[in-house]
């Protein structure tokens, strides 16, 4: 078996520079895929090996495979605009992503692996008074929460965010936002490499290239998975496979309420630092939210292509959409050249909100349904998920994502849209 | 991806409107409300030509290779 990294620290590396041995290894290894687990994890994406480490970590459960269909971190977890924060309107869904929120900040350290969390700010962008009451409401409803956030005047906008000229003539002139000055980015192949190495070291079985097709049942619970390697026997299943939610809910008999779309990304060729906040500018029933990159590129991104799709390509015509209101934001970017544009497959649900439940049986479990918030919520919900599948219990943070909050009337609408995910 | 809507002719996707996934037929009404059948390989699906002659469509496409089936006007037999 290879062996993996080190523990990382400036001592180590230092020796590492003086001596001649073998530092710089593999991050985790190749194991040998075994006929049985205790747990078998669906998708090494983030949530997928978040809840592996966290599983091994806090539960001390020792025999742990994680199957991924592709690559670790082919999924949404490399394909998201890195920003996380926690600044949601219910309270079901601002306490979740404020404890994921929490861990980022510790996350390099708790790792040993820099994810190079930087809260350099997410600015909402108000472009209207009923957008600046909404804003305030929401800003009001995080501070009673504990939650960071600071309501921005023009005057405090200006100061803040340099780049953004104010004084433009706009059709949707910008009068103020909503910061919260903890939420930010992070490197997100980081946080894929991060927990497989974390969760690699603590003898989770991280297997590259073995697509589940199947679970395999007996007196009504699921005794293990069929994969493209053979069948594997598990006493505990978790499915985390962003992207592919609902067509996983169809292949093992039960409708979801997903619908699964396409979201694009892009990324400018790289300047010098222009951007130094994340902006989001909604308006007109359009989006666009733009960060600058460590590298130096405008990494942007806006709503959903509108219709299902697995492509993993966007459309032109929404790509278009894109860069016009990201040059109508910012018209001194007009002039660069597009680098890298990419799309993600995202489970969109019928509220906007995850789905964290059982599935079917007693022991098959769902971490899905993210919709646009899967990066933020990854520490989070690894933990929390580890905590449900370990126990058997789901933890209050995490209970509120229940699967049969819909026939309830439960529903954690955050746009208040409906059920239509398209619009979400 | 281009639609051939059976009025226009084949039409750029923008002119489109997606709608809604067509529900199982036996379902009941929570279900047709809030679950989807949602297959990867086939999907059949609500659109209108919202920026042409405003018909409504059920079309059959695989979202994964963005292949189109099958389009025919709402209502009408196949």
């Amino acid at each position: 078996m290879t062996r993996t990294s080190p523990h990382y620290s400036a001592a180590a590396l230092l020796r590492a520079a003086l001596g001649r041995g073998d530092y710089w290894r593999p991050l985790w290894g190749k194991p040998t895929l075994e006929s049985a687990y205790d747990v078998v994890v669906v998708g090494a994406g983030g949530h997928g090996l978040a809840t592996a480490y966290h599983l091994a970590r806090d539960h001390g459960i020792k025999r742990i495979a994680v199957l991924e269909k592709r690559l670790v971190g082919y999924g949404n977890v490399g394909r998201n605009t890195t920003i996380v924060r926690s600044n949601y309107l219910l309270p079901e869904n601002h306490y979740f992503y404020e404890d994921s929120l929490r861990r980022w900040e510790t996350l390099s350290r708790d790792l040993n692996f820099n994810v190079m969390y930087s809260p350099r700010g997410v600015v909402d962008l108000a472009t209207s008074d009923d957008d600046m009451s909404t804003l305030a409401r929401r800003g009001n409803a995080l501070r009673l929460a504990g939650i960071d956030a600071v309501l921005l005047d023009r005057a405090g906008l200006a100061r803040f965010v340099p780049a953004l000229d104010l004084n433009l003539p706009r059709r949707f002139p910008i009068v103020g936002g909503l910061l919260q000055p903890r939420g930010g980015t992070v490197r997100h192949d980081a946080v894929a490499w991060g927990y497989a190495r974390a969760a690699a070291a603590l003898g989770v079985h991280i297997i590259e290239d073995c697509e589940v097709t199947g679970v395999r049942t007996a007196a009504g619970v699921a005794t293990g998975v069929e994969t493209t390697r053979g069948y594997v026997a598990a006493n505990r299943i978790v499915f985390a496979v962003a992207g592919h939610t609902g067509a996983i809910g169809t292949l093992l008999g039960v409708s979801l309420p997903v619908e699964t779309h396409l979201l694009q990304a892009m990324v400018t060729e790289p300047i010098k630092p222009l951007l130094s906040t994340v902006l989001i500018y909604m308006y007109a029933d359009t989006d666009v939210y733009i960060c600058q990159s460590d590298r130096g590129g405008l990494v942007m991104g806006g709503t959903l292509d509108g219709f299902p799709s697995y492509t993993r390509e966007g459309q032109w015509s929404h790509l278009e959409q894109v860069v016009q209101s990201a040059v109508a934001l910012l018209p001194q970017i007009g002039a660069l050249r597009m680098l890298r544009q990419w799309a993600g497959t995202n489970d969109m649900t019928m509220d906007g909100s995850p789905l964290m439940d059982r599935l079917r049986w007693d022991n098959v479990f769902l971490n899905g349904g993210w919709c646009y918030g899967g990066f933020k919520g990854i520490p989070a919900s690894g933990a929390a998920f580890a905590k449900f599948v370990a126990s058997g219990t789901a933890p209050d943070l995490i209970k509120a994502y229940r699967l049969s909050r819909f026939a309830t009337g439960h529903m954690l609408d955050e746009r208040g849209a409906g059920p239509f995910p398209a619009r979400q | 991806m281009n639609i051939p809507c059976p009025f226009c002719g084949r039409r750029d996707v923008e002119e489109f409107q997606f709608r809604t996934l067509v529900p199982d037929p036996d379902a009941e009404a929570f279900a047709r409300l809030y679950e989807r059948v949602n297959r990867s390989d086939d999907s059949l699906e609500y659109w209108q030509h919202v920026s042409g002659c405003r018909a409504w469509l059920v079309i059959r496409r695989n979202p994964t290779t963005a292949e189109i089936h099958e389009v025919r006007v709402l209502g009408e037999a196949r």
